[in-house]
């Protein structure tokens, strides 16, 4: 039990009630909530030492939040 | 390690109970979308735990399945509720003007360092992030040729691998080179999504 694996799952904890039950209902507060399961993630990949796996994952969150801002982007100009 | 994992299985299994409970009450269709990338990472934090290069090499393949995923599924819900590009210029950042030349270099050159799948996806960011801000004018059928001949190299790396052993590092050197090629080439596309070229 690590250090970076308690707060990892402390965080990840927080994280998924914050994304799950954002207080302001908006597409881009999820989102933003988002980065904190993420990154309670990333502390765990951390603690077991998982390289490849952490730089992999930063790179593919940049992607797929781009994906998502793209689509947020088009819902919004609609309403 | 031994009080760990049981630990994390509890936190991982009450997370989730929360993620889909979330899922389940919500009605919205993109909020629905945004809590699919949540239950991606409750996922990969399940994988995480097995603590060894078993986890490492079951993380990419699952990250790649997600993003791709999650490409289908936007591209999906964009085409059933008929949505466009918004209209009017679009905004200015200043660090859109000034960074994408150096922030690119920095990450296409770290990502050859690493090579790999790994490498691949670092350098494809740094590729995305430059086609977003610059536009882009490219001739995307040279990029397809030169992702097809990278997936040819892996292949013949594998060859290697099989029939000549003993020239080893060799085949790890074109593989890790040829993957690197094949996934940037393949993931600077999603760069060419906001639009703004002359083939989208």
């Amino acid at each position: 039990m690590t250090p970076e694996f308690v707060l990892g799952c402390i965080i990840l904890i927080v994280g998924v009630i914050a994304a799950g039950f954002p207080r302001p209902m908006t597409y881009l507060g999820r989102l933003i909530s988002l980065e904190i399961p993420a990154f309670g993630l990333l502390l765990i990949m951390l603690a077991y030492d998982e390289m490849l796996a952490l730089l992999t994952f930063i790179g593919v969150t940049a992607i797929s939040t781009f994906v998502l801002v793209r689509v947020i982007e088009r819902k919004e100009a609609v309403e | 390690m031994e009080i760990a994992y049981p630990v994390g299985l509890v936190v991982v299994a009450a997370a989730i109970i929360i993620g889909f409970t979330a899922l389940v009450r919500e009605k919205d269709d993109l909020h629905r979308i945004l809590l699919t990338d949540l239950a991606e990472i409750l996922a990969l934090v399940l994988i995480a735990l097995v603590a060894t290069d078993l986890a490492e090499a079951l993380i990419l393949p699952g990250l790649v399945v997600g993003i791709s995923e999650l490409m289908a599924i936007s591209e999906v819900y964009i085409t059933k509720e008929g949505l466009r590009a918004p209209a009017g210029p679009a905004f200015r950042i200043e660090v859109m003007d000034s960074a994408p030349g150096i922030l690119a270099l920095i990450l296409v050159a770290y990502g050859i360092v690493l090579s790999g799948f790994t490498g691949g996806v670092i350098a494809a960011v740094g590729v995305v992030f430059y086609f977003m801000c610059r536009g882009h004018a490219e001739r995307f059928e040279l990029i397809e040729t030169v992702s097809g001949y990278a997936w040819a190299f892996w292949i013949g790396a594998f060859f290697i691998f099989m029939f000549l052993p003993g020239y080893w590092f060799f085949a790890v050197m074109i593989a890790g080179g040829a993957i690197l090629i094949k996934v940037m080439a393949k993931m600077s596309l999603v760069g060419t999504m906001r639009g703004g070229g002359p083939d989208v």
